[in-house]
């Protein structure tokens, strides 16, 4: 999951950026709103945490321009802004939550979490394909009952199509959200780790659809 | 329980008013003109009198003029007159109102005996107050006459060529019947005029007064849309002498309104300042948890955690002290409900509640829509922090308990509080339940800037056992 990281408080950020990345997150970051909304015009992002008070162009417009751009992914705001008038401000420009510092990682790492589901139209934290299940909360796999360990990658590629059940997802489309975009990005490692995955749970668990990409099936 | 602050609407000033400017104009004008009106009708009458008077007399000299030209001396050297020579028929006409009479004056110019008389005098005669006259002058009398008739009299004594040594007194009298008639007539159109006169001077002067104050009527209509807040200032343009009194009231208006929104933009830039950095030391105490430093980040934690309630609570109180009931402020409730609950259902989401708002016809609450939607937010959130699976929000317009305020009540069907415990929670950074996320400062808050609208807070138990709370706010 790729997650764009708008803040312009340079500690803030890295102590964030931390966080997200050792809850299994690909993170992007921008530290103005002009980067911001060029990075969520062009990019594939699961997931935009986005500060308000930016330089050069303020969260609120990055945000507006998003949505009339039809960017449609989910926004949560994190700012020090916290009156009532403003959050309010903000959901109608679109935003999808609206947190306020100072906060608990955890309570970022949730509600990103449960923006992603949503996104995808699940309603539950803890994802089930059949027999294999994948607790987001906690980031533990399981098949057949029985614990799985996976590399951050093989877990990366794997949240995505289980967020994705049934649907075809290409290999670009993996290499985009699994990421960052300064990564030296090579597809021929997405086939890599669908083989491990495949060997880890079942062979027919991911099947590959010739040409243009994989799907998850349920079994 | 109810929690309410002092009456925000004290102070307004005033008092009874010092009379009314239409009346005080009215009377004035009708005053002036009554009095002016009656000083003419005096003068214009006394004028009149004068010249027809003078006329009277006029053409009375003249007869006495012709008398004396016939005075001639009989054998006998008593006075004659030719009764043919005297060309006015009222002289021969017994009682006409025109007479004659020529009397002898005796030596020392002290009494007088009647010689002769016309004919219109018959058996009377014209009596006149004996008064030194030098002769040739003309003197003048009003005096009684025959039948009781008024008489305007002339008197002058000539000698005559033939007899020097004797004096003859000519009287010449007319009555004033027909002048006093004809003056009485005039009197009464006179007076009939003036008063029409006196009543289309009084219904211009309304006319006027109504012309003249009817920018004043604009004001206080102006006014009144302020008060009733469907203006936010008073409108124009007003005559020159009104419109800096406008002009200035707008300024102060907008004053206001600024030093208001530069303390809810210093209140928002502070946040800002101070949150970032808790947010920073908040985030590295969390990271720094489970290390050697553990001890510290717990106590780093703790006060990032008291430092954010008292940041939150003088944020509130900043925000708020820039508050006012200012003239011109409303905003609908419903709106505003709406707008924050569709904030509930996204910030609530994975609650999956339902938020329903009751029909209601258009309220409005008299102040500014932050605060409104400051007080609904944090009862709102409360209500979804502990709702189970709906909250219901109904707003009732003016007509309740308290008079002039409008009411929202929002209920949950959570676990509810002890009625004994409905009071404390109202207290500043009282959390029954700390398991739940927030500051404890939100129902405080609600509870106070309500109190500075001169609105209330009351928290209830519900019929589900869940909490309703009810505000009550000021309606426009």
């Amino acid at each position: 999951m790729r997650v764009l990281l708008v803040e312009d408080e340079p500690v803030l950020r890295g102590q964030l950026r931390l966080s997200l990345e050792e809850a299994g997150y690909v993170v992007d970051e921008a530290d103005n709103g002009r980067d911001a909304h060029f990075l969520g015009g062009t990019e594939a992002f699961d997931a935009v945490v986005l500060d308000l008070g930016l330089p050069l162009l303020d969260g609120l417009s990055v945000l507006r321009r998003w949505r009339a751009e039809g960017r449609g992914m989910p926004v949560l705001i994190l700012t020090a802004r916290d009156n009532w008038h403003e959050k309010v401000t903000g959901i109608d420009a679109g935003a999808d939550d609206y947190l306020t510092k100072p906060f608990h990682t955890e309570e970022l790492l949730a509600r990103l979490r449960a923006l992603i589901r949503r996104a995808g139209g699940l309603a539950s934290p803890v994802l089930t394909c059949g027999e294999l299940v994948l607790d987001t909360r906690s980031g533990r796999v399981s098949f057949q009952g029985t614990p799985v360990t996976l590399t951050s990658h093989e877990y990366k590629v794997l949240a995505y199509l289980m967020h994705r059940p049934g649907q075809l997802v290409s290999r670009g489309e993996l290499t985009e959200h699994i990421y960052a975009q300064d990564f030296d990005r090579d597809s021929n490692t997405i086939e890599v780790f669908v083989g491990r995955l495949r060997r880890k749970l079942a062979a027919d668990l991911i099947e590959t659809v010739r040409g243009q990409g994989y799907r998850l099936v349920p079994r | 329980m109810t929690v309410t602050g002092g009456p925000a609407g004290e102070g307004q000033g005033g008092g009874a008013p010092a009379g009314s400017l239409r009346v005080r104009l009215f009377a004035a004008t009708v005053i002036g003109l009554a009095v002016a009106l009656a000083l003419a009708g005096v003068v214009l009458h006394g004028l009149f009198r004068e010249h027809v008077l003078q006329q009277f007399q006029i053409g009375l000299g003249q007869q006495l003029d012709q008398l004396t030209a016939r005075l001639a001396v009989d054998a006998q050297g008593r006075p004659a007159i030719d009764p043919q020579a005297l060309s006015d028929p009222r002289w021969q006409q017994p009682y006409s109102g025109l007479y004659w009479q020529i009397d002898e004056v005796a030596p020392g110019g002290q009494g007088h005996v009647a010689v002769r008389r016309s004919r219109s005098l018959w058996d009377d005669r014209l009596v006149v107050p004996g008064d030194v006259l030098i002769d040739g002058a003309l003197h003048v009398h009003e005096t009684g006459g025959p039948r009781d008739s008024h008489l305007l009299l002339l008197e002058r004594t000539v000698r005559l060529a033939e007899q020097p040594e004797v004096r003859w007194r000519l009287l010449v009298g007319a009555d004033l019947k027909d002048t006093q008639a004809a003056l009485e007539r005039f009197g009464r159109v006179l007076g009939v005029s003036l008063a029409v006169l006196f009543v289309l001077l009084v219904l211009a002067a309304v006319a006027q007064l109504w012309v003249g104050l009817r920018p004043l009527r604009r004001l206080q209509g102006d006014l009144q849309a302020l008060q009733d807040a469907r203006a936010t200032t008073l409108g124009g343009p007003y005559p020159s002498e009104i419109q800096p009194l406008v002009d200035d009231f707008n300024r102060v208006l907008e004053q206001n309104r600024r030093v208001v929104e530069r303390a809810r933009t210093q209140a928002g830039n502070l946040a800002h300042a101070l949150k970032t950095p808790l947010a920073v030391l908040d985030q590295a105490a969390a990271r720094a948890a489970v290390g050697p430093e553990a001890g510290l980040a717990r106590l780093v934690g703790e006060q990032v955690g008291l430092a954010r309630r008292q940041v939150d609570w003088h944020l509130a109180r900043a925000r708020m002290s820039a508050t006012r009931q200012m003239p011109g402020q409303r905003c609908e409730v419903l709106a505003c409900v709406r707008g924050l609950v569709r904030v509930m259902e996204k910030v609530h989401a994975a609650r999956a509640l339902h938020v329903r708002v009751e029909d209601a016809p258009p309220t409005y609450f008299a102040g500014e829509e932050q605060d409104l939607q400051e007080m609904l937010g944090n009862l709102l959130d409360n209500a979804c922090k502990w709702a189970r699976r709906e909250v219901v929000v109904t707003v009732a317009p003016p007509g309740g308990a308290r008079p002039g305020c409008l009411c929202v009540r929002i209920e949950d069907d959570g676990p509810g509080i002890d009625a004994a415990r409905l009071t404390e929670v109202l207290d500043r950074g009282i959390r029954l339940d700390e398991s739940v996320p927030g500051s404890g400062l939100g129902l405080a808050i609600v509870s106070e800037l309500s109190g500075l609208y001169g609105g209330g807070l009351q928290l209830q138990r519900g019929a589900g056992g869940g909490v309703v709370a009810v505000l009550e706010l000021p309606a426009p």
